[in-house]
């Protein structure tokens, strides 16, 4: 059976980088090479930034989350402002800019300025190596991989000036806590990003996109492991619930963000949302194999496939946010010192091991989906014994306490009553 | 290298105005980093004078007063002050109104570890979540308030000698439905918190009270018995006809914060229990005896103390044989069990600070009085 | 049931510890010696018969002459309440030794007797008005704090046909 639509022609929708290609090609000729370079990146720039990444931060960072949340939480969420409260984002959004920007007197004027402008920019850059389908990309750059992680490093030099500038102890803490754990997490994060490039052997995105169409398996399935790895570093990263002890919101009132108000605040709020989203692209791409599923991108549209798979990314982002309580700071380093950057190592080992034995069998494609079977059961055992071994001792914790019939003194453990 | 880094103390106020600290309460903390090296408590910032203020008034109208104390237990601090009352003028209270004031304290008791429970799983960071399924089951039972009593959160439901009205038609059908409702919900709190590696990690071994200093430091309540101690005055020294009725009391292991959490969560079970049988062995005739109105006690002094949802309340009253009270003195339990919160906090983290904070279950509005 | 002590067997377990500690008995309570009161409690504290281990209450009454501190303190084995007071005859400057080191959950309701009374603890490691800021005027739960030369009373008494409290005649604060 063949696709219903002819493939590589600019009426095709299932990739609109031929729409774009279609139009490049015929100013081509009659603009110099720069002038079409440079509307090249205006035209990817508007459609993934100003068509996706926008419409998502609104109405799936704030609006859906807020719902769903709101759902978790057995109420309704927002729901007033236009049909099913779609226009709150909005509505907020005029609110905040209508806000005084307040500084405190004893604050740094200047760089607590610049550390929201600064705070916004790698999180719109982070978009230009994401590849939305075969040909939309708008820098298909041969290290993309290496690009994606140093500018998402980069906001953490922002969190850090709002928090020092603000003058606030409180601030301070959120500051020196970030920093510290942007630099126990940096470690792991790396490490199991590393076990993907082994297995796919290109830090291209494009490139482990096209190894998942490949070998018709995504990077998920052979690098569980790796998976749940990043996922967890990269909460940290963006300071999603579960560890999100930079804003701890009951311990230490917002964190780096306890002084900042009006749009200043919003910048910040609106960018935390546009980094757990890029980074579900950035998780889709290596590790969910992008806007490939299995066979179906002929049928449906490449980009459908994967704005679908980052948000599904995303709620997981949302889930952990709604379910889990906060892991203390010194916990949280322990979990990457002692845990995370262990079994990366080890998921490293593996796969190095297994990429050398495909080498030896010169890549026969069968061969995957028994080292995915391996490692998937391998992971399961080396979680659970790495957990034990570092005191997961779920038995030993009673959840119920003693009962007793009769009112006295003091009982101790152990002792009847 | 050119020398050592040197770091030194500084203090952080936590409150008065602070998202976990359930009010206008305050605590100077002196940190070194994170390290919490001194704790100071202050207070007063809600004290409206209340047992000054019931030296002027006669003993019914002192009852809105004790609403006013613990705002989140109003029932139970209601019944306080009537049983001293009682005890101190020597008044009977019929089966019936005994089994209402029982049935009311411990709705009261589930509504106030509701707010306890959420409200601590959300000072460890667990996001609105538990707080917001506490609040939702916390509802029906205010629902039920307002259909006896007419409101909600300060109830002025018991009178001396009784409670204010009979039952409503209504009452029994709503309170079996929560009744109903009640153990599927703690259920599901123990499976979203209890067995929880994040909570646990965060709770166990944080704030641990050992048995001596739980009993030196004159706590009560699920202070008392997290740390292993089992006393409850319901069944030491029970009152209105608590020895009728069949419950345990949950004692913890090590007197963690984590302890207090699951003492709460159980005693909400024996709750239930309590109101499943009061409910169907309720008693007809009168709810209250007759008592005058500008009620003059004889001379004399009483404490009568009751096991309220934070621990020991009680109510310690002379009277003159004037229509008001010549001293009136509550023993507020969540006052009482902050004498240890420096001995729980110092040693911790900030975090840590936060979370002991959480598990004492304060009300600002008893503290200050 | 808790067994609430008389003064008399309070007193009997007090004699029995430490003689010569008990300065009169009523029906409810047992006066302390102010200066025999933190050896007392200590030995009832430790003593297994008495094992009075549990400070519940401590509270201060105000009665125009003299200051009582009442003490209830009770036992988790044995089950029993026993109300010890202490009385401060000195209105200026009423003091009272502090049972902080014997029961350290009385040091905030030490600090609150002081706040609200006026009543020193001599003894107590940080006595502050925990209530209330440094530098009120006055003491508010004593009876004559609203006292003003115009002759306003705190209390009732105004309800028709009851009769004035008899109370010693009020003195003004400046």
């Amino acid at each position: 059976m063949t696709p219903f639509l002819t493939s590589d022609r600019w009426y095709d929708i299932r990739d609109l980088g031929n729409l774009s290609s279609a139009i490049l090609e015929a100013l081509d000729k009659v603009l110099p090479f720069e002038v079409v370079y440079i509307l090249a990146a205006v035209i990817g720039f508007v459609a993934s930034f100003l068509l996706f990444v926008l419409p998502s931060q609104l109405f799936v960072g704030v609006y859906g989350e807020r719902r769903l949340i709101g759902r978790m939480q057995s109420r309704l969420g927002p729901n007033r402002v236009g049909p099913f409260g779609l226009l709150q984002p909005i509505a907020d959004a005029i609110k905040l800019i209508q806000k005084e920007a307040l500084t405190p007197t004893q604050a740094d004027r200047a760089v607590m300025y610049v550390a929201p402008i600064l705070f916004v920019m790698p999180a719109v850059l982070l978009w230009a190596v994401i590849p939305f389908g075969e040909h939309m990309v708008i820098a298909d750059i041969p290290v993309s991989l290496m690009y994606f992680l140093a500018v998402s490093s980069l906001p953490v030099i922002a969190t850090f000036m709002a928090g020092w500038s603000a003058n606030n102890k409180y601030s301070l803490f959120g500051a020196m806590r970030i920093v510290s754990m942007v630099i126990s997490y940096e470690s792991p994060l790396v490490l199991t990003l590393l076990g993907a490039v082994v297995l796919t052997g290109t830090i291209s995105l494009s490139g482990m996109v096209a190894w998942a169409d490949e070998f018709n398996i995504w990077v998920v399935f052979v690098q569980p492991l790796a998976l749940v790895i990043y996922f967890i570093c990269v909460s940290a990263e963006l300071n999603r619930t579960p560890v999100d002890i930079a804003e701890a919101e009951s311990e230490i009132v917002a964190g780096y963000l306890t002084e900042y108000s009006g749009m200043k605040w919003g910048l910040f709020y609106g960018m935390d949302i546009g980094y757990a989203l890029a980074a579900s692209g950035f998780i889709t791409t290596v590790f969910l194999g992008g806007w490939t599923f299995f066979g179906l991108e002929a049928w449906i549209p490449g980009w459908l496939i994967f704005i679908a798979k980052t948000y599904l990314i995303y709620f997981l982002f949302i889930w952990t946010r709604g379910t889990l309580p906060r892991l203390r700071a010194d916990q949280l380093m322990a979990f990457a010192w002692k845990f995370l950057l262990p079994l990366g190592v080890f998921n490293l080992l593996i796969v190095s091991t297994e990429r050398m034995l495909w080498f030896e069998q010169d890549y026969a494609k069968g061969l995957v989906y028994v080292f995915a079977a391996v490692n998937i059961a391998l992971s399961a055992v080396l979680v659970y014994v790495w957990a034990r071994f570092n005191g997961y001792r779920p038995e030993r914790t009673p959840t119920r306490p003693r009962l007793v019939k009769q009112a006295g003194g003091y009982i101790p453990v152990g002792e009847r009553s | 290298m050119s020398g050592v880094i040197k770091s030194e103390p500084f203090v952080i106020n936590i409150g008065p105005q602070h998202p976990s600290t359930h009010g206008v309460f305050r605590i100077k903390a002196t940190v070194d980093g994170e390290k919490v090296i001194d704790a100071e408590m202050v207070m007063g910032y809600l004290h409206r004078s209340m047992e000054k203020l019931a030296e002027e008034r006669t003993y019914t109208q002192n009852i809105p007063f004790t609403d006013r104390t613990d705002y989140l237990s109003s029932m139970s601090n209601n019944l306080g002050y009537c049983l001293a009352v009682e005890k101190l003028a020597g008044i009977e209270v019929p089966p019936r109104g005994n089994a209402i004031r029982v049935i009311m304290a411990e709705l009261q008791r589930l509504a106030s570890h509701c707010m306890a429970v959420g409200a601590f799983a959300n000072d460890t960071g667990a996001w609105q979540t538990p707080v917001m399924w506490a609040f939702r089951e916390r509802e029906k039972i205010l629902d039920i308030f307002e259909v006896t009593s007419g409101a909600r959160l300060t109830c002025n439901y018991m009178r001396i000698g009784g409670v204010a009205f009979d039952l409503r038609p209504e009452f029994e059908p709503m309170v079996r439905r929560v009744l109903r409702d009640f153990p599927p919900f703690i259920d599901e709190m123990e499976g979203l918190l209890s067995g929880n590696e994040i909570f646990i990690a965060r709770t166990k071994g944080v704030g641990v009270l050992t048995p001596e200093m739980a009993t030196n430091a004159s706590l009560s309540g699920p202070m008392l018995r997290g740390s292993g101690i089992a006393w409850d005055i319901r069944k030491a020294d029970p009152y209105c006809g608590y020895e009728q009725y069949d419950f345990d009391i949950p004692i913890g292991y090590n007197g963690d914060s984590y302890d207090r959490f699951i003492v709460r969560l159980e005693e909400m079970r024996q709750s239930v229990r309590i109101i499943q049988q009061a409910l169907d062995g309720l008693p007809g005739g009168p709810f209250r005896t007759e008592v005058p109105l500008a009620l003059r006690p004889p001379k004399g002094e009483a404490y009568a103390r009751i096991e309220s949802p934070r621990g020991e309340l009680g109510y310690y009253l002379v009277s003159d044989e004037g229509p008001s009270p010549y001293r009136f003195h509550i023993r507020p339990p969540s006052f009482i069990n902050l004498s240890a919160l420096k001995e729980m906090t110092v040693g911790g983290t900030v975090a840590d600070a936060i979370v002991v904070l959480g598990s004492i279950d304060i009300v600002v509005g008893e503290i200050d009085r | 049931m808790t067994r609430e002590l008389t003064g008399s067997e309070a007193a009997a377990l007090a004699e029995a510890l430490v003689p010569g500690s008990v300065d009169r008995t009523t029906e409810t309570a047992c006066y302390l010696k102010p200066d025999r009161l933190v050896e007392t409690l200590r030995a009832l504290r430790d003593d297994p018969e008495a094992n009075l281990v549990h400070l519940t209450n401590l509270c201060g009454v105000d009665y125009w002459d003299h200051f009582e501190v009442v003490y209830h303190i009770q036992s988790f084995e044995k089950n029993h309440l026993a109300c010890f007071k202490v009385e401060a005859w000195d209105r200026e400057k009423p003091e009272v030794p502090s049972v902080t080191p014997v029961f350290h959950g009385a040091w905030m309701q030490e600090c609150e007797a002081y706040d609200l009374f006026g009543i020193q603890f001599a003894g107590h490691p940080n006595l502050y008005r925990i209530l209330l800021w440094e530098g009120y005027p006055g003491w508010p739960l004593r009876k004559d704090f609203l006292a003003m030369p115009g002759g306003l009373q705190p209390g009732l008494g105004e309800f028709a046909g009851v009769a004035r409290r008899q109370e010693p005649p009020v003195k003004v604060i400046e």
